[in-house]
This record gives structure tokens, C-alpha cells and sequence, in this order.
């Protein structure tokens, strides 16, 4: 069986820590979310959760689509802080600060993922 | 491969069930249950103290019998007993400093009798004082040493008579210094133990008097009075700090007598007492949750030139002011006073700002007659002892709003010109209520509002009503939502969201509950606290600094508590540490006991709430109490997440404890908030003119004085364990640059 992992350079091994950092953030968010739901809070971090653990597998199975998951959820964060505490600096910082750091981490990996993608489609066609 | 797929899942799981952690330190839901059978059963009458004869309680963890002997070492000078005067036997009072300071001088605690904190001085002003340096330093030599628990706080302000500065270290060192150098005239070590200090090792300050029985020029005609730690009432001579020999026994009284049963640390003293003419009033701080029986929290009175035991004001024996003799003690469990009280010379009263019944969570076991003048301001007369009025702040408190403030008397506008004599009491719950200080009678509307009653606990319910001070602003937010938490990230805000809804809350006046936490806000911390505000009569502007700071509660049931080790301070198996007041509690003698943490997320140690979490307000009390300014206090620099400082220079505003001075100058002195700078602030426009960085916490009361012809002032950088900023024993005094030349 050939080893689709073989010759990773570093851009690929960081994109897959990526990928790992989304899963694990969008579990957090899922069961977090859940109880939060449950208790009869906002329903946002179970929905975004659900959004981030497609968009951290998909970057882990080194697929583009993940990535654009994720600046999908980070367009429903920025929508659903704006809804809720409006234009209110001190507010929006735990809501979009972190998350709008890990987006330009995603952007940068968005060209990794394309050529894992091609590479995968090359050997496709072999 | 495998490996990275076997740390993923570990670093998986723990982030995941991180939520599930939310309570972890908390009795899971459910746990609640009836109470065990060995407490005693509320519905019965079973609301007064033990006699003699009562079997012991059989909890695992027990206090004493009120009855036993007092351990060895809370008498700590081995002082005999005091004898007793008729109050109206006690001399005429020899008009007194702090009745009317020298311009430069700072005679009481909040400057003067009127506790104003108001310094006339003006030659520093908002546009010289960003040339404010320091002039010098002094170390008071009281700090943790090693193996010793960090339970400093020293809160000290030293006052300023004549040619002296006379400050008290955390542990009650007395000393004098040079206002102009820091050098020391003399000090007076009075040798206190490390087992003395209760919950905090503070000293706010001393008392200076002046005797009307010893003539001018004779030792101990000007003396400096001082409560300490360990429960002694001291006089030493203001000139040589050599104790006085004709005040009680060569200098010192024991108020330990007539306690009955107790430890060292679990009653202390830590304001410097008032003497209304001629009768030096204390009062004293009783650890908070420690038992329902613990030790009581009776005002006494004695004689400021003798010592003599004149007056005990003592809530369950209203009646008896007298000292108990034999075997007896003053009522247990009364609610205790551990502010700095006011003194009014003129109409007789000291004004008192009492706490809580003992065992704060918990309210079934207390008496009417503690239900009346707990969370209160009562006016005592000084000749008998006996309340003139009452202006409860709380009622049937059981949210520790005990009143940390002093009173601040003042004059206010009447409606016919005239002016009427006011009293400005700031409370924990940010209501600041204005009073006449004749009556007792609100000046401004006070308004009796619903709120959440009865509760959940069994035979414990809530009062239907609450008092607000709807003509003052509030010194609050308003009720928290989900949407205030907060965090460095979505994940953090994530936690706090889930321990917020997983409370019970229902805004302010939240019922305790068993079953889960609830929310408590305001919390214990305040609204205000024992900073006091400071009043500027001419500009009529009233300052206030205060938290904005919940706090997460739990009753637990005796049988939890035991297993968390509750136990009172006087239990023979307590270690220091295994709980105190301001945190979890044992609460012995009731069906419970209390686990109380802030409102935070435990594994970075921020707020949950969002910013700011203290503020500062300009009120302006001459028209119509309007706020002038407001904003928050208190910079993100030495705060983080994990206790790390940031470094920033944003003005998140973050909790605060210690109060403010203003000066004719037109400014605001203030430390008080856990950035550790002092800073000076316009009084009209609020802008912050001046800053500097403290070698430790700022949680003092500044204050400031002329010596040489120049202004300077000064604040105890002491720190406090509570609110963890670093502990210094330094005294740290500003002026501007000399310009002798």
C-alpha cells in the first residue's frame, strides 16, 4: 500500500496540525454547545461546533473544501457576534479575535490543500 | 503515526470534557438532600445559643461549647480584666485635632471627624502633577515570612498631627516618622503573633487624642490609640511611643474579656477606633463562616483617658450594657462590625456600619433582634450604648453585604436653604443610601422594591422586599446575562457560558440554593467596599470607586461540608487554610455550610463577566446627584490570564479595594485597583493626569499632607492576598520636585 503521508514537507505537516486544532476547538464547541443548548443558552457554538469538525476532517483528509468550511463558519461567527452584541469592541474580542487568527492560518493553508488535492488527482489518474 | 493519532485523542479528550468540568469543585446536582439530623432543626425554637449544659454537637467537625476557656494566646499580653465606669463620669473632651486639622495636616483616618477624605492643600494641581517624584520611602518590616501563609493586606493610611507621621505596620507596630524624610521618630513594637492575624493582616490606621486629664508638655497629653490583631486596645504617648501607664493596665486594655470561648485570628480589630466625646468606641471583625456560635460582635465603649470598660452594645441582650461577669459572655453569634465607624462629637452618636449574624449563608438560626440591625447603619449614643436609630442596608441578609465603607458625614442642601446634617453610606450592593444623621431618615428617596422571596431553603425565607436608594446612581451594572461573558477566546467564553446557565440566578437578591451554585451580583467584594468614598465640600462632588465583580455560591449539606473539611477556625483538628472567611465555610451549627469562589473560569483565573470589573464615579451631590464623570479604573498591565501580567496599557478597569482622596487641588488621588499604580485624576473632567507604579498593591486609602511648606502624598503599596497583588511592607510618599533654589 503506498504511503499517502511519504513526503509531506512542513506546509502539509502544519496544515494537518491545523486540520487536528479544528477538529478538536469544533468537539469543544459540539459538546460544550450541547450542554449550553441543553441548559437553555445559545444554540451557536453547537451549530458552528458541527460546521468545524466537517471543516477540521476535511483539512486533515487534506481536501480545499475544509478550509472554506471553515471561513463559512467564521462568516456565521462574525454575523451571529454582530447580532448579539453589535459593534462593541471589548465583546467582539473572545467571539472573532481568536477565530479570525486561526482564519489567516487557514488561508495560508488553502494553497497546501489545493496541491494535496492535485497530487491525489494525478495519482488518481495514474 | 499512531502516535500522533494517541496524543490527539488524549488532547481530545481533555479539551472536550472541559465543559463537563464547569462545577467541578462544586456539589454535583442532586447532592443536596435533607440536612443531617445532628444539626439543629430550624422549624423548632432552637434559635438561640447553646447554655452550658447543651450536649456537644456531634458533626464530625465541631466547634467548642461557647462555655469553654478561651485558648492560650487570645489574651495576648495576659492583660488582668478592666474595671468598669459610669459613663457619665467620663471627663469632658479636650477639643481634638481631628475636630479641626491644621490646613496641612490629616488628623483621622478620612482626614477629619467628617471622614471626608478631603485635603484643602492645592499646590499640586492637574497641570503640575506629572511632576509628582517620590520623596521617600518607608518600610514598616511587616511582610510573610518564609512558611508563612501570604495573609497580608495592610491597608494602613497614617494620619498627620504637627511634626509627625503616625502610621501603624500590617502586624501593629506603632510608629512615628519625619513627614518630611520618612526617618523614623520612634516605634513601638507590640510583638504580635503570626497566629493573631484572622483573615487579613491589616492596620488601616491609628487614632490620635488628645488628653484633657494630663497637661500640655506631660507625657501622654497627645496620644496615639490603636486597636490591634490580637485584640488589644493600646495608648502610647505621641511624642516618645512609650505606653501610657494611666490608660488601663500600663497602657493596655484586653477586649478579649467577656468573648468567652476562642482562638487567636478568629476575632481581630483592624480600624482605628473613633472617640466621641471621650468615650473610645471599637468594634471588631469576626471570621466569616466559620460557626453560628461565634464569638460575639458587641460595640463597647471605654474610656479614652483610663481605659475603663464604660458600655457594651450587645444585640441579644439589649438591655444589659454592662460587662459580663463569671462564666458569662456577650451573645454569640451577633452580627459583627469590622468597618471604620464615625464619630459625631456633636449630636452624641457614632455611627456604626455593622455585617452580617454569624454563619452568613444561612439565616433560620437568627434572632429578631439581629434581623433588625444586621447589613446596617445604627447610631449609638455614646453615653449609654443604646441605638438611637437604625437604616438597615439589607434585610435578613444572607449574601455576606456586610458594609465595608466608613459613613461620610456631610452637609445637604435642605429644601428651605437651610442645610440639613447628612450621612453618605456606601454599601457592597452599590446602593448608596443618604441620611440625616439625627434620624436616621432617608434624604433621598429609598424605595422598598420586591424581591425574589421565599427561596429554596427549608424554614429560611427570604425577605419580600429589598431597600434602594433610587435618588443616588447606582454603583452597578445591570443584572448579568448570558451574552456578558467573557474570555480570551470562544472556548473560555464557551465555559463561562455553561457556569452561568448552569446557576441559579435571578438577578440581584438570588436566594442561596443546595441543590446547584447560584449567582451572586453584586458580590461580596462590592459595589463599595472598606475604600469609602471622598467628598469635596466645596465642589459638592462625591467620588466613588467600586467592583464589578460576582460571585459563585453553593450551600453544601453538613454531611458535603464534612468531606470538604469544613471546619470553624476553633475546631481542634483546623489547620490555617482549610477554610475561612471570604471563601468556603463550615458554617457549624447550621444544616450547612457554604463553598464560595468568584464568578470565574478556575483554570485561567479571569472574570466570566465581561470588562470593565471596577470603575470610579464623580457624583455631584449639590445638583441633583447627577454623575459628572464615570469610568473604568485600573489598567490590564499586571492582569491576565494565569495570573500573567499583559503589559497593557488598556483601561479595562479591574477590581479594586482601597479608597480615594481629593484635594483642593481639583484632584482625585487613588491606588485601590490591582494594576499597582497610584494615579491623580481630575476631579472635574475625570481625565487621569498622573500615574505611577507602586512597588506593590495600592489597596490603601491615600492621603496627603503639607510638611516644609510643600504637599506630598502618600499611599501603603501593601498589596493583598486576596486580590493577588504583591505584598510590600512600603510605605511610598510623592511631592513634587523641590525647588529650593
Amino acid at each position: 500500500m503506498p504511503n499517502t503521508y511519504g513526503n509531506r514537507t512542513l506546509t502539509e505537516w502544519l496544515t494537518l496540525v491545523l486540520g487536528v486544532v479544528i477538529v478538536l476547538v469544533g468537539l469543544f464547541f459540539v459538546i460544550g454547545g450541547a450542554q449550553l443548548a441543553m441548559l437553555g443558552g445559545s444554540v451557536y457554538y453547537l451549530i458552528c461546533g458541527v460546521v468545524l469538525v466537517a471543516s477540521g476532517v476535511f483539512m486533515v483528509l487534506g481536501r480545499t473544501l475544509g478550509a472554506f468550511l471553515y471561513l463559512g463558519a467564521l462568516a456565521y461567527t462574525w454575523v451571529w457576534s454582530l447580532w448579539e452584541v453589535g459593534f462593541s469592541p471589548v465583546d467582539l474580542l473572545p467571539r472573532d479575535f481568536g477565530p479570525t487568527l486561526l482564519a489567516i492560518l487557514v488561508v495560508l493553508a488553502i494553497p497546501v490543500l489545493r496541491r494535496l488535492e492535485t497530487r491525489r488527482a494525478l495519482r488518481g489518474a495514474v | 503515526m499512531r502516535r500522533s493519532h494517541l496524543l490527539a485523542t488524549v488532547a481530545c479528550a481533555t479539551l472536550a470534557c472541559a465543559p463537563l468540568a464547569a462545577n467541578a469543585q462544586f456539589a454535583p446536582a442532586g447532592s443536596g438532600g435533607s440536612p443531617t439530623s445532628s444539626v439543629p432543626d430550624p422549624s423548632s425554637d432552637n434559635s438561640f445559643e447553646p447554655t452550658e449544659n447543651t450536649p456537644a454537637a456531634k458533626s464530625r467537625f465541631a466547634g467548642p461549647s461557647p462555655y469553654a476557656p478561651q485558648a492560650p494566646g487570645v489574651n495576648a499580653a495576659n492583660l488582668p480584666d478592666i474595671g468598669s465606669m459610669d459613663p457619665n463620669d467620663v471627663p469632658q473632651m479636650a477639643p481634638q485635632q481631628s475636630a479641626s486639622p491644621a490646613s496641612g495636616d490629616w488628623a483621622a483616618y478620612g482626614h477629619d471627624d467628617s471622614q471626608m477624605r478631603y485635603s484643602p492643600l492645592s499646590e499640586i494641581t492637574p497641570q503640575n502633577a506629572d511632576q509628582l517624584k517620590v520623596a521617600f520611602v518607608y518600610h514598616t518590616g511587616s511582610y510573610p515570612r518564609p512558611g508563612q501563609t501570604n495573609k497580608w493586606a495592610a491597608e494602613t493610611t497614617p494620619i498627620k498631627v504637627g511634626d509627625g507621621l503616625y502610621m501603624c505596620s500590617a502586624q501593629n507596630d506603632i510608629m512615628k516618622l519625619d513627614p518630611t524624610t520618612g526617618k523614623e521618630i520612634w516605634r513601638h513594637n507590640i510583638h504580635e503573633r503570626y497566629e493573631a492575624i484572622p483573615y487579613t493582616a491589616a492596620c488601616k490606621g491609628v487614632t490620635y487624642f488628645t488628653s484633657s486629664q494630663v497637661p500640655e508638655g506631660q507625657p501622654c497629653h497627645n496620644r496615639i490609640l490603636e486597636s490591634t490583631l490580637d485584640m488589644r486596645l493600646i495608648e502610647v504617648d505621641a511624642a516618645t511611643g512609650n505606653l501610657c501607664p494611666t490608660f488601663g493596665h500600663d497602657g493596655q486594655v484586653n477586649l478579649m474579656q467577656g468573648m468567652g470561648e476562642s482562638v487567636p485570628g478568629f476575632v481581630s480589630m483592624t480600624t482605628p477606633p473613633p472617640i466621641v466625646n471621650g468615650v473610645a468606641v471599637v468594634n471588631h471583625e469576626v471570621l466569616d463562616g466559620q460557626r453560628r456560635w461565634a464569638p460575639s460582635g458587641v460595640i463597647r465603649g471605654y474610656d479614652a483617658e483610663t481605659g475603663k470598660f464604660l458600655w457594651a452594645w450587645d444585640v441579644n441582650r439589649p438591655n444589659d450594657h454592662s460587662q459580663p461577669t463569671g462564666n458569662n459572655h456577650y451573645s454569640r453569634g451577633t452580627p459583627n462590625s469590622w468597618a471604620a465607624m464615625t464619630g459625631d462629637n456633636a449630636l452624641g452618636l457614632v455611627y456604626v456600619p455593622t455585617g452580617n449574624s454569624a454563619s452568613d449563608y444561612y439565616s433560620a438560626l437568627r434572632s429578631p433582634e439581629e434581623n433588625k440591625v444586621s447589613s446596617a447603619v445604627v447610631a449609638l449614643d455614646v453615653k449609654t450604648g443604646s441605638p438611637r436609630w437604625v437604616f438597615q442596608t439589607a434585610h435578613k441578609d444572607v449574601w455576606d453585604y456586610d458594609i465595608g465603607s466608613q459613613a461620610t458625614l456631610m452637609d445637604m442642601p435642605g429644601p428651605d436653604g437651610q442645610t440639613v446634617p447628612a450621612l453618605i453610606m456606601p454599601t457592597k450592593r452599590g446602593q448608596t443610601f443618604v441620611l440625616d444623621r439625627r434620624d436616621g431618615k432617608p434624604i433621598l428617596p429609598v424605595e422598598e422594591r420586591p424581591a425574589p422571596s421565599p427561596g429554596v431553603i427549608p424554614g429560611d425565607p427570604r425577605s419580600p422586599t429589598q431597600p434602594w436608594s433610587t435618588g443616588m446612581p447606582a454603583l452597578r451594572v445591570p443584572d448579568l446575562k448570558e451574552k456578558d461573558m467573557w474570555g480570551m477566546s470562544p472556548i473560555d467564553q464557551l465555559f463561562c457560558r455553561i457556569k452561568f446557565r448552569r446557576a441559579n440566578y435571578v438577578g440581584e437578591f438570588t436566594p442561596p440554593s443546595v441543590d446547584k451554585p447560584w449567582i451572586e451580583y453584586p458580590g461580596y467584594n462590592g459595589g463599595s467596599d472598606w475604600g469609602s468614598m471622598s467628598y469635596d465640600p466645596n465642589s459638592g462632588i462625591l467620588i466613588a470607586n467600586w467592583n464589578i465583580t460576582p460571585m459563585y455560591d453553593q450551600l453544601v449539606t453538613r454531611k458535603k461540608a464534612d468531606q470538604l473539611g469544613l471546619m470553624p477556625i476553633d475546631d481542634p483538628n483546623y489547620k490555617p487554610g482549610g477554610g475561612g472567611a471570604e471563601g468556603n465555610g463550615a458554617m457549624d451549627g447550621t444544616p450547612y455550610g457554604i463553598v464560595v469562589t468568584p464568578f470565574w473560569d478556575q483554570y485561567t483565573g479571569m472574570m466570566c463577566n465581561r470588562p470593565p470589573y471596577g470603575m470610579i464615579t464623580a457624583i455631584d451631590m449639590k445638583h441633583g446627584q447627577k454623575v459628572l464623570w464615570q469610568h473604568p479604573l485600573g489598567t490590564a498591565r499586571a492582569n491576565g490570564p494565569w495570573g500573567l501580567p499583559t503589559g497593557l496599557p488598556w483601561e479595562i478597569g479591574t477590581p479594586n479595594n482601597g479608597g480615594s482622596v481629593v484635594t483642593a487641588g481639583g484632584l482625585v488621588f487613588i491606588g485601590a485597583a490591582t494594576d499597582n499604580q497610584i494615579r491623580a485624576i481630575d476631579e472635574h473632567t475625570g481625565k487621569v493626569v498622573w500615574s505611577a507604579v507602586l512597588p506593590g498593591g495600592g489597596q490603601a486609602n491615600p492621603m496627603t499632607y503639607e510638611a516644609n511648606g510643600h504637599q506630598y502624598v502618600a499611599i501603603m503599596a501593601g498589596g493583598h492576598h486576596f486580590m493577588m497583588t504583591p505584598v510590600s511592607d512600603q510605605l511610598v510618599v510623592y511631592a513634587l520636585p523641590d525647588h529650593k533654589g
